[in-house]
């Protein structure tokens, strides 16, 4: 690249447990600088710099002329596994105080006798009420006792809090109380941290907004200290322009909004990912993918439905038993819904009490790893046994890096698997390989129909250093033809921070029937959200010009226990035109279910997303054919286990692929980060964006 | 390895697609569900069987009332309609609480599944419906009070909906609409389990699943019986008194340990009663399973050959074993003992993995009256839950569900469908009872009303009378209480409130495990400083200054 180049820079930043990767990018420009450089945990601003600083050598140019930085973390996220935020208060309705801990009185595993429930994140005895109730309507029933605060702030400051959380009971439908305690505290404890409930998520719901609102100031303070730190450092590489955050939406914000809502960042990264995979998908010309993304810790799976990644307001987090949904700290915040679907290569392979294979949950993580990583782990993982079938090589490992221990694969295999089943090394490795996948496909599988749809309709895109060598066997056992194989899914997470469009997303509980549906309250509270999230948004950057505004309604027939989003306009509510509204969610509701019913509905929160330009990257990415070899030539074979038995299988690099080039399965494809597998029946083109296309033959 | 060749990788693999079968084909009816407790507690359970009828996987979304309750809901389906006179398409439907889980509300339905001509499998399922007709109340005298009963009969014949059935069940329930909603869904869940069972067998080469199922029943036959044999052979027994409607009612349970078989027996229970607390052996037998699975091998899939080593009786005619007419609706009321009775016996030789008492058989109100706007009538159940008992290696959690498995609702949520306010949902303290781990704590709930329309309440509670029991050393829990404006009121009974009123709940606390001498003193310092325990509780039981 010439040095000096003139134009918009903009740069991705992911801080990941592992790796950090760094993206550059010139609008316009098809190619992309990519460095991934090890985290550094103590602190990760220093990889950043350190990467930012190489991708700017490499492109020739300085700091001053980046336009914009985009940055996604798991800071939030780690401080709330770890539990390493800072002591937090609660303060909240007289009479409601156990709201952490009660919680929902429901165990998540029912067999279990010795189940842990989430620790709350603030002690019983930081936990204080005051007298004040709203009904709800929002009308004040008891008025707020200001007097009592006083004492609640001289405890604040003997217990040496540093941040309290705000929620009193129906403070979603009026904030007035929230605001009134806030502002008192703030003037009395200037440095002290202030989470509103009705600022931080306005949903129904005292447990969960609680459970938010605590988890927000939990981390509050760290993460501002954060973004000061990074945003000072930035400043010394002689960069002052903006930094954005990437949020568990795939959205991204300016900093100093983000800093205000860290608990809206807990996903931030793994967003992101999903947001590339959306680009990818576009570029390959598919509006419905399922992102299967394997790493070494976790294997994850998320749907793009018609081209927008599947969203929901429920998350959880630092979860007490791993894929036990409801054993963490639930959070009502704008996410992309994942889950997680198995434990990733890591994951450890033993036998049951009823002599089966059996894989994961629990793991051997990245450290000490699996056996043939040689760091002191002796049970046989997914990566051993990917190793022992031909799927991975022990010597082009993450590109030649990383050597791995054939020989300790192969011993762990044969005494904790082999020896009790009384089957051959390879044999079981196959069945832990087989296993894993099954279990992966069931549970996205079901993820698919939870969210009512179809996955055999969608095509997958494997991500992270394990999808590809999964993948064309996990899509087989769950229907699914097609698959999509991007350039760059090694720093996916950064390009889809490169992709996102600067937005925000806010939700107002408003709970009622749809027959005695205020429209004219109803109009105002859209207005006021509308004029909320714009100074949000335009506060990142985005003219006024460029915003759109998407309005919705999260509806439900009376008495049932999901709801879905109705899309609606402004204007629609300010006419009252309350048929339109329940034909909308009618529509809406077939097409999720099929049918619709001839019951009444309710509506439970308004939601805006309010969105600034989006990025031209897809544009570009889209036109970067580069010409290639119509049957490329393997310039290796070596042997792969497929189904029954060893085939001597052609070996590629990425590299040897050009647009227009096609081959058969079975073949082994290597790149620096990852490796396909590409069974018999499996036939693979490359597209003009040079994706790897796979389809089923067979 | 060959393709057709049963080794321990292809047999797990098979396996684990049929427990995936259930799960998706489970998942796609709750999606469709209309029922509150369906969808949100997962009331319901889906199951596959072999030609034999033996069960082999059932939806790992369930609750423990359903446990080995459709296999005998099966059996009594094939002794009325033989396997000659089954055809391709049709779906038999009852609810008898006799055949099925207890109560009028589960309506279970099995569904042969044919490859060509020849029957491979059974699917079956229950789901809760809210609404059977009848008119359910705490004084029913008999079952017939309850609800309609369908018999065994085929809803759907040969693919064709019979419509005598549904004719009955549209002109006898309030909201038809509703529960046909519910059944049609199992239909579409039973079509989608042919499909995948067919696709199944079709791509791993299976004429038929007697030998795959024969693997799955004996392996898990065999790891039961281990797990079982593990423990000290013997007899052991508990006994204890609850609270009953009118007079206080006895569980007497002996566990017999045999080598590798488990028994279980309820002799010396008081008999059925008039009331509507009965449990039937479906019932009883459900959560005695559910009570050994979690003791024994909480790994153990649900299927015909976990269930078979371990036997579990009950004389006819008493509490744990009613016979009809007895009225059966709240069959929880008695049936949520039947746990407490099995760990109270196994206690002694379970100390490392035991659970004292908890606050149960769970609490509810039903609160109906009419909206002072346009809204009409409402009646609104809401649950709350008890402290649970402490366990072998940490503190009871304060206000957790057990045995059974139901969330409490969001009072913001219960406040915008029922005029009222609640003013407190909180920690009692010194409810758990004292031991080396305590208790969990009970919570009081205080509701005020608040609408010009009276609202009636109808309470159905336990351990007034009799609280939770502690384990092996451990003390008990709180009782409950029940009081309107102050006044303790019956802990079964209905009252009508007027605006202004206010009504107290204190659920029960769970019990405590081992002696209070061997409590950690950081423990109790810890409870004071949180207020869970008073000072002057931490004196009187652990003598803590």
């Amino acid at each position: 690249m010439s040095d000096m180049e003139t134009g918009d820079w903009r740069v991705g930043v992911d801080i990941g447990g592992t790796f950090t990767d760094v993206v550059l990018w010139r609008e316009g420009s098809e190619n992309l600088v990519q460095v991934k450089l090890l985290t550094t945990p103590d602190d990760p601003s220093r990889a950043v710099l350190d990467g930012v600083g190489e991708a700017l050598a490499e492109a020739g140019i300085g700091a001053a002329q980046l336009t914009s930085v985009v940055h996604g973390t798991t800071l939030v996220a780690n401080a709330l596994i770890e539990r390493k935020g800072v002591a937090t208060a609660l303060i909240t309705t007289q009479g409601f105080r156990d709201v952490l801990e009660i919680g929902r009185e429901w165990r998540y595993d029912l067999f279990n006798l010795d189940i842990e429930m989430p620790t709350p994140l603030v002690p019983r005895r930081l936990c204080l009420e005051i007298d004040e109730r709203l009904d709800a309507t929002g009308a004040v029933d008891t008025p707020l006792d200001l007097e009592q605060l006083p004492g609640i702030i001289a405890a604040l400051g003997a217990a040496d809090v540093k941040s309290v959380a705000v929620c009193l009971l129906h403070a979603y439908l009026n904030p007035a109380h929230e605001q009134a305690v806030g502002s008192a505290i703030a003037q009395a404890m200037p440095g002290l941290a202030v989470s509103l409930s009705s600022a931080v998520s306005a949903e129904m719901g005292e447990y969960e907004r609680t459970s938010t609102t605590v988890a927000n100031a939990y981390v509050h303070p760290i993460f501002r200290d954060y973004v000061e730190r990074l945003a000072g450092a930035l400043q010394e590489l002689g960069y002052s322009r903006e930094l954005l955050l990437v949020l568990s939406d795939g959205r991204g914000i300016a900093a100093d909004v983000a800093v205000k809502y860290p608990i809206r960042l807990v996903q931030s990264g793994p967003a992101a990912g999903a947001e590339a995979a959306r680009l990818f998908g576009e570029l390959a010309r598919q509006r419905d993918i399922l992102c299967f993304d394997m790493g070494g810790t976790t294997a994850k799976a998320c749907l793009i439905h018609d081209g927008e990644p599947e969203r929901t307001v429920n998350f959880e987090v630092a979860r007490e038993t791993r894929f036990a949904e409801g054993s963490g700290l639930p959070l009502l915040i704008p996410a992309i819904d994942m889950i997680e679907i198995g434990a990733g290569g890591g994951s450890i392979a033993r036998v049951d009490q009823r002599g089966l294979l059996q894989v994961g949950p629990d793991s051997a993580g990245a450290d000490p790893g699996p056996a043939c990583y040689g760091r002191g782990n002796e049970f046989p993982t997914v990566t051993d046994c990917d190793l022992l079938l031909g799927y991975l090589d022990a010597d082009s490992f993450l590109g030649g890096k990383m050597k791995l221990d054939r020989a300790a694969a192969e011993k762990a295999i044969q005494t904790h698997l082999a020896d009790h089943l009384g089957i051959s090394a390879t044999e079981a490795a196959w069945g832990v390989h087989e296993t894993v996948t099954a279990n992966m496909a069931q549970a996205a599988t079901i993820h698919a129909i939870e969210r009512g749809l179809d996955a055999t309709r969608f095509a997958m895109l494997p991500i992270g250093g394990a999808g590809p060598v999964h993948a064309c066997s996990m899509a087989r056992k769950m229907g699914i033809a097609r698959l999509v194989c991007p350039a760059g899914a090694g720093v996916a997470s950064a390009i889809g921070m490169l992709a996102a469009a600067k937005s925000f997303e806010i939700g107002r509980a408003a709970p009622a029937e749809l027959s005695s549906l205020d429209f004219a309250k109803a109009a105002d509270l859209l207005r006021e959200m509308a004029e909320e999230a714009s100074a949000l948004v335009s506060s990142a950057g985005a003219e006024e010009a460029e915003v759109t505004r998407r309005f919705s309604v999260m509806m439900r027939y009376v008495g049932q226990g999901y709801e879905i989003e109705v899309p609606v306009s402004l204007e629609m509510i300010e006419r009252q035109d309350r048929e339109a509204l329940s034909a909308g969610f009618s529509e809406c509701y077939s097409n999720r279910y099929g049918r619709s019913e001839d019951m009444p509905a309710e509506l439970l929160s308004w939601r805006l997303a309010v969105t600034g330009q989006r990025s031209t990257l897809g544009d570009t990415l889209g036109q970067r054919s580069v010409a290639g070899v119509a049957a490329p030539v393997s310039k290796t074979t070596r042997p792969v286990w497929f189904d029954a038995g060893f085939v001597e299988t052609p070996v590629y690099k990425r590299a040897d692929f050009g647009t227009g080039s096609r081959i058969t399965g079975p073949a082994i494809i290597e790149e620096n980060e990852s490796t396909l597998v590409l069974p018999a029946g499996f036939q693979l083109s490359v597209d003009a964006a040079l994706n790897l296309i796979l389809e089923t033959t067979s | 390895m060959s393709k057709t060749e049963l080794n321990a990788v292809r047999l797990g693999l098979i396996w684990r697609r049929l427990d995936g079968i259930v799960d998706q084909v489970a998942e796609t009816f709750l999606r469709a569900a209309f029922s509150v407790v369906v969808r949100d507690n997962y009331d319901m359970a889906f199951s596959v069987f072999d030609s034999q009828g033996r069960q082999l996987t059932q939806s790992k979304r369930s609750i423990p009332s359903f446990m080995g309750t459709l296999p005998r809901t099966l059996d009594a389906v094939l002794e009325k309609f033989p396997v000659s006179q089954l055809n391709p398409g049709d779906v038999i439907i009852s609810n008898n609480a006799w055949i099925g889980t207890g109560h009028l509300n589960d309506i279970s339905m099995v569904h042969p599944i044919f490859r060509g001509d020849e029957l491979v499998a059974f699917a079956a399922s229950t789901a809760h419906t809210v609404d059977i007709g009848g008119a359910p109340s705490p004084s029913a005298k008999d079952c017939f009070e309850e609800g309609l009963c369908i018999p065994i009969c085929k809803i759907v014949v040969a693919g064709q909906d019979n419509p005598v059935v549904l004719d009955f069940l549209t002109e006898n329930l309030r909201q038809p609409a509703e529960t046909l909603g519910d059944i049609r869904a199992q239909f579409a869940a039973y079509r989608d389990c042919n499909v995948k069972l067919m696709s199944l067998m079709d791509e791993e080469g299976l004429d038929d699943l007697i030998p795959v199922a024969d693997e799955i029943i004996a392996r898990s036959e065999q790891s039961m019986r281990a797990a079982i044999t593990a423990l000290p052979d013997g007899r052991y027994s508990d006994g204890f008194d609850i609270d009953g409607v009118d007079v206080p009612l006895r569980v007497e349970c002996t566990v017999t340990i045999d080598g590798d078989q488990l028994s279980v027996d309820f002799a010396g229970t008081s008999p059925q009663v008039p009331w509507p607390i009965n449990s039937v052996l479906n019932y009883t037998q459900a959560y005695a399973r559910y009570a050994v699975k979690c003791l024994v091998d909480p790994d153990a899939p649900n299927n015909a050959g976990s269930l078979a080593p371990v036997h579990i009786t009950a004389p006819e005619g008493s509490l744990f074993n009613a016979t009809p007419p007895a009225p059966v609706w709240g069959r929880h009321l008695s049936g949520h003992y039947v746990p407490a009775a099995i760990l109270g016996a196994m206690a002694p030789i379970m100390r490392d993995h035991i659970v004292a008492e908890s606050g149960s058989p769970l609490w509810n109100v039903y609160f109906a009256g009419r909206h002072d706007d346009d809204r009409g009538n409402f009646v609104k159940m809401f649950f709350m839950n008890g402290g649970h008992g402490a366990r072998s290696h940490g503190d009871g959690p304060g206000c957790l569900s057990f045995p059974s498995n139901v969330s409490n609702q969001p009072i913001e949520a219960f406040e915008h469908q029922v005029p009222m306010l609640v003013r407190e949902k909180a920690f009692i303290p010194d409810s758990g009872g004292a031991g080396k781990y305590r208790g969990g704590n009970a919570q009081r709930l205080v509701f005020e009303a608040r609408g010009d329309n009276p609202i009636t309440m109808t309470i159905r509670h336990e351990r007034i009378h009799y609280p939770p029991r502690g384990l092996l050393g451990g003390l008990p829990g709180r009782a409950g209480v029940d009081m309107v404006n102050g006044e303790i009121i019956e802990a079964k009974s209905r009252s009508v409130l007027e605006s202004g009123d206010q009504v107290v709940f204190e659920t029960p606390g769970g019990g405590g495990l081992f002696a209070p001498s061997e409590r950690d003193d950081d423990l109790i310092k810890q409870d004071i400083e949180s207020g869970l325990t008073t000072a002057a509780a931490a004196r009187e039981f652990y003598e803590y200054e």
